[in-house]
């Protein structure tokens, strides 16, 4: 199927230019790693009394989502130079496969860099994350599916845009509010341990329609922002 | 009502009518900015 | 024709709001008296007309797209500018409420969150706005993020129901679950009369204000194009 390959071609080009410099993955991952220990400044780490299970979903997921703005801009910005963004939207793939190309390959790079932050998380603030490990897994999943969805698709909106860098946030952290609530939510619970369940579920039915719902919307209506 | 009750009614309502009254004010002040603006543009191709 | 088109919204909006607020001050059923809940009948409202305001918009940002017609979009931002005033009438009721009935300003649950973020998506749809200058590019941009920002409206307004958080449940009867004492009711639709009619208003208002806008840029555009 040609739409298959055109979306996995276009998320390839990406994947390999960023593989070859590693520039957004290295800056991402140091960048959560600095988050990490300027939380851990915010609050005393000798205070026994301190239950790191209260906020440790909330910390997490800031990091990832602070460490995803970083990469969603370039995303589109780096089609900027020698007019290849005009020569995407000229060619056969339509826009709607060039958006979940781009959406495949922030969230493959989103991705590596959470796994790489969690691992850190987990030793710096000494969280188990082996209890609960599948339902962490999907959780994950979906909420940077939700943030590249959205991301990407507002990196469109903004790439032809005088204060750029500045949009991109003030666009997208707001219509992320409901998944990283979701997210924070499940993911402290999960880490405390506790399975999904009862009063959690229906942050998992948030999730899932969030993330149904906007990766329609983005797929059809991309092509408003990337005509030509 | 007792008087405690009743500040907290007359603050929620001085509130709404308050940011109401702010976004038609600053709608007005709009107006005459742009009306000022009308008339130097306009000149400005007269004078061609 | 125009002015009396406004006089007539603005007196009859008025006068509207006038009869609600003789209403619930005196003649409520006797359950009504637990005075601050009366902020009630202003909190929902404008949280109907806000709503009522991004679904309008959701729809002129289409026809923009369907026809290209620039002032469909003039229409879908003054009406959005309008219904991120009702949003923040919303949203300051609620806190005037939350400080009388829980003691606290704010509450971090999902329902006023999601409202926040609500507000905050729309005021990001009028900051985008400020932000390009290019008309039918700014229009297009505009018409997307509100395709996107009525989705979130959607979760919003179910979110009362969903989630049992300090937010109290639906009180409204036609919604599942709700259902106030008889009587009791009506004055939020009355009021929410009234605010659409101010709501309509202060539309018109803005209305002439882009056209004045789109004329000064046409004529600045003839002005330096010799």
């Amino acid at each position: 199927m040609t739409l298959l390959r055109q979306t996995l071609t276009i998320a390839g080009k990406d994947l390999r230019s960023e593989l070859r410099t590693k520039e957004a993955l290295n800056a991402s991952l140091a960048f959560s790693v600095v988050i990490f220990l300027l939380f851990s400044f915010a609050f005393d780490p000798g205070n026994l009394n301190l239950d790191i299970n209260e906020f440790s979903g909330g910390l997490l997921w800031l990091a990832f989502a602070f460490a995803a703005a970083l990469s969603l801009n370039r995303s589109f910005a780096r089609e900027l130079q020698n007019d290849c963004l005009d020569a995407l939207v000229a060619s056969p793939a339509t826009p709607g496969v060039l958006f979940l190309g781009k959406a495949l390959a922030n969230f493959t790079l989103l991705l590596a860099v959470e796994m790489i932050s969690l691992a850190v998380f987990s030793v710096m603030y000494d969280v188990r994350i082996r209890p609960q490990f599948g339902s962490l897994l999907l959780v994950i999943l979906m909420t940077t599916w939700a943030m590249t969805v959205i991301g990407t698709a507002f990196s469109a909106l903004t790439v032809n845009l005088r204060m750029r860098e500045l949009m991109l946030p003030i666009l997208t952290y707001p219509f992320l509010i409901p998944p990283l609530m979701a997210a924070i939510l499940l993911t402290t619970d999960l880490l405390a341990g506790m399975p999904i369940g009862g009063d959690n579920a229906i942050w998992v039915r948030v999730l899932v329609a969030f993330d149904v719902i906007f990766s329609l919307l983005a797929v059809v209506f991309i092509d408003i922002v990337l005509v030509g | 009502m007792d008087p405690k009750e009743f500040q907290y009614v007359f603050a929620g309502l001085v509130a709404a009518w308050l940011i109401l009254v702010i976004y038609a004010v600053s709608l007005g002040l709009r107006e005459r900015r742009l009306r000022k603006e009308l008339d130097r543009v306009r000149k400005m191709v007269e004078k061609r | 024709m125009r002015e009396k088109i406004l006089y007539g919204l603005g007196l009859v909006g008025m006068g509207l709001l006038a009869w609600n607020l003789y209403k619930i001050a005196f003649d409520l059923p006797h359950q009504a008296n637990v005075a601050a809940y009366q902020i009630v009948y202003f909190h929902v409202p404008a949280a109907i007309t806000a709503f009522t305001g991004f679904f309008v918009a959701l729809v002129a940002s289409g026809l923009y797209l369907a026809t290209g017609a620039l002032k469909y979009d003039a229409f879908a931002a003054g009406v959005t500018e309008v219904a991120v005033a009702f949003a923040s009438v919303n949203l300051a009721t609620g806190m005037i409420w939350a400080r009388y009935a829980w003691g606290i300003w704010w509450a971090w649950d999902a329902r006023l969150t999601s409202m926040l973020a609500c507000w905050l998506i729309y005021a990001g749809y009028l900051i985008l706005r400020r932000a390009i200058d290019e008309p039918t590019q700014r229009a297009r941009l505009s018409a997307f993020l509100s395709i996107f920002g009525c989705v979130d409206v959607g979760f919003v307004y179910k979110s009362i129901e969903w989630f049992r958080t300090q937010h109290p449940a639906p009180v409204l009867s036609i919604r599942q679950g709700g259902g106030m004492g008889p009587g009791m009711e009506s004055p939020i639709y009355w009021n929410w009369l009234a605010m659409l009619c101010i709501a309509s208003l202060l539309v018109i208002v803005r209305m002439r204000q882009e056209d004045v806008s789109r004329e000064i840029d046409s004529l600045r555009r003839m002005a330096h194009s010799y």
